[in-house]
């Protein structure tokens, strides 16, 4: 309520009276002066297509930076299109050092309060639709525009989530495990690329903030899980949008990784508890509709160091084979333990094995079987060994095997649903 | 003669039956408090039981790692029923000075309000010791977790480093509340504390100058060692 209060009395006072607004473009930032204008300015080139700039409002909502970001956007914003500032973590909030929230896989700390802003306006000013965007991107488009928001307006869409033409190795973790289980429980084969964009209705920024969702257990993970499972799970009209390629400033080394890994899938265990009764009933998957170009799969990516991830995973089993023994159950691990022995070459992580361990800890995470972030973390190793062995079965061939193998996964997770909806149930 | 005789037998035998009634209450007594202490003592053992059951206080404990540090110790029963049995004997043992007090025997006079005031030292020590353990395991998961994760080779030393670490510093603490040879403790614990902290200076100062180095660009340069340039999200 007060921050509700807080955000809105900020933009009002901004913006003064204004008239009917149908778009918001809300802008998350923290430090990214070197990024934003090139944003900003592919933003006003794309709005000038879809709608008059006079009923569309650019809101930033920014986390404290310290390099001038704000004043940037609203210098390439310029006078034609209004904008306001939030500062969001302003009220003597600021996200410790080793919270799960203390990153974002955008860079944005406390991401989700920005989020919350946007759709705090958006509720406020009853928008027809909201799109946000990451303000670290390099390879945003005024095309991006379109693709978020024409769906929204034109054929009533809830929600577009964005789909990316990634390098062929890129958002593993994507597809090794937060887009299979979630197209396995809810049955949407949504690809769950997060960050850079996405589009709203309204009514499903609305939606959102009676979610329970920005406080407590659940805020503390990834935002970006959370938009797309709520969308899906509440039987929003959801499409993804082709939005070509994805380049964004940072990179990730071995503990960033861990907590990326537990915010993201810690989102999907944490809302499988909320809609148990959505994904218990549900099988089998339906493509969801694309707008844009059509989706193609990625060129060759950097280089993957495979013998390193094989390693992580077997220094994995020597040292936290205690705690996967209170995590995982004895045929999954049972499963496990050759593989430690494996050359790294040789090694592969089978689907099936994979699928179970996953579902074994989402059935720890539901049992509380571990303090929740330790066990979250924990399967980082595990999520290595898989990586590895998904670049060791497709590196010799093209991007559409890799493609091949990721479908071949997903329906691995699909079949094999009745272990966990079997376990839950008595758990 | 036979009258005296009579009168001081008789006499005799009064007193010793009197003196017999006066002191069997006070020896029934102390049978009386070790019977109501059996009692009393198996009424709060099971109601610790249903009330930590109740609470799942043994997930709880094998959340935090306490269950597995209490097998390790070679204890095969859970963390509830410990301390049921603990409850138990601290209400039994509570009854039974009561039965000795009843005597009142000079050996044991004040011996009550000594135990009574030695009470709250001894649970606070009990709840130092429980939360130290918990703290021990949790932080020592934490940084195995996260230090296997970074790929450190000695992830184990490092945990059981600071899982004794905060051991140590528990049962120093646990020392101190119960009085036992306090100065003792903290002077030992401040020369232990202190030796391992100059053996570890010394130790990265000589030998792990490099690996410190190393971990100190990666971490304040952000420098890319082995990294693959993949992004996982």
């Amino acid at each position: 309520m007060t921050m509700t209060k807080t955000v809105w009395g900020q933009v009002r006072e901004q913006l003064g009276d204004i008239g009917k607004i149908e778009v918001l473009v809300g802008i998350p930032t923290f430090n990214n002066a070197k990024t934003v204008e090139p944003v900003v300015n592919a933003v006003k080139a794309g709005l000038s297509k879809v709608c008059p700039p006079a009923s569309v409002v650019v809101v930033n909502a920014d986390a404290g930076s310290q390099d001038g970001t704000p004043e940037t956007i609203k210098q390439a914003a310029g006078p034609d299109i209004r904008t306001a500032f939030v500062q969001h973590l302003a009220d003597g909030f600021f996200p410790g050092p080793i919270s799960l929230h203390a990153l974002s896989e955008s860079g944005v700390p406390g991401r989700e309060h920005a989020f919350r802003a946007f759709f705090t306006v958006a509720e406020e000013l009853q928008v027809q639709a909201c799109v946000v965007v990451d303000a670290n991107l390099r390879s945003l488009t005024s095309d991006w525009m379109e693709v978020l928001l024409r769906p929204v307006i034109e054929k009533g869409v809830d929600f577009v989530a964005p789909l990316f033409r990634r390098a062929r190795y890129e958002g593993s973790l994507t597809n090794c495990i937060i887009y299979p289980l979630s197209r396995a429980l809810y049955g949407k084969q949504m690809r769950y690329q997060s960050g850079g964009g996405y589009g709203f209705s309204g009514k499903l920024a609305s939606l959102y903030l009676t979610k329970n969702v920005w406080e407590g257990e659940g805020a503390h993970y990834g935002i970006d899980s959370w938009l797309t499972t709520v969308a899906v799970a509440e039987s929003c009209e959801v499409s993804q949008g082709f939005l070509g390629t994805k380049i964004h400033d940072g990179t990730l080394t071995g503990i960033e990784l861990s907590l990326l890994l537990a915010q993201a899938v810690g989102a999907l265990f944490h809302l499988m508890e909320a809609y148990q009764d959505v994904w218990e009933g549900s099988t089998g998957s339906s493509p969801v509709p694309q707008f844009g170009p059509p989706y193609e799969p990625g060129p060759e990516g950097g280089a993957v160091n495979v013998e390193r991830m094989v390693r992580g995973f077997q220094q994995g089993l020597r040292d936290l084979l205690p705690i996967w023994e209170i995590i995982l159950a004895p045929e999954t691990l049972a499963g496990i333990l050759p593989l430690g022995l494996v050359e790294a070459e040789e090694f592969r992580f089978p689907a099936a094995l994979w699928v179970q361990t996953i579902y074994d800890f989402a059935l720890a995470y539901h049992e509380k079987a571990l303090y929740r972030e330790h066990l979250l973390k924990s399967l980082t190793p595990l999520y290595l060994g898989r990586t590895a062995s998904l670049v060791l079965e497709t590196r010799a061939g093209t991007p559409e095997d890799v493609e091949r193998v990721i479908e071949t996964l997903c329906e691995t997770f699909e079949r094999m649903k009745p272990y966990l909806t079997q376990r839950w149930r008595f758990s | 003669m036979s009258i005296l005789w009579q009168e001081a037998m008789l006499e005799a035998f009064r007193e010793t039956t009197l003196r017999i009634a006066h002191v069997l209450p006070k020896l029934l007594a102390p049978l009386t408090f070790l019977a109501l202490g059996l009692a009393a003592g198996w009424l709060v053992k099971i109601l610790f039981l249903r009330v930590l059951r109740a609470f799942r206080f043994d997930a709880l404990c094998e959340r935090f790692g306490l269950g597995s540090s209490l097998a390790k110790t070679g204890m095969q029963q859970s963390a509830s029923h410990l301390i049921g049995r603990l409850s138990f004997w601290l209400v039994f043992l509570l009854f039974a000075f009561m039965g000795i007090e009843a005597l009142d025997l000079t050996a044991t006079a004040n011996m009550m309000s000594v135990i009574i005031g030695f009470l709250p030292h001894m649970l606070a020590a009990v709840l130092l010791l429980f939360f130290g353990v918990l703290l021990a395991n949790f932080s020592a998961e934490a940084a195995l977790i996260d230090t296997v994760n970074a790929q450190i080779q000695e992830a184990r030393l490092i945990a059981n480093f600071i899982r004794w670490g905060v051991l140590i510093f528990t049962a120093a603490m646990v020392l101190t509340q119960l009085g036992i040879a306090k100065e003792i403790v903290v002077a030992a614990f401040s020369i232990t504390f202190g030796g391992i902290m100059l053996v570890l200076a010394i130790a990265v100062g000589l030998v792990g100058q490099n690996i410190a180095k190393d971990v100190l660009e990666q971490r304040l340069r952000r420098r890319k060692v082995e990294q693959d340039e993949m992004s996982h999200i």
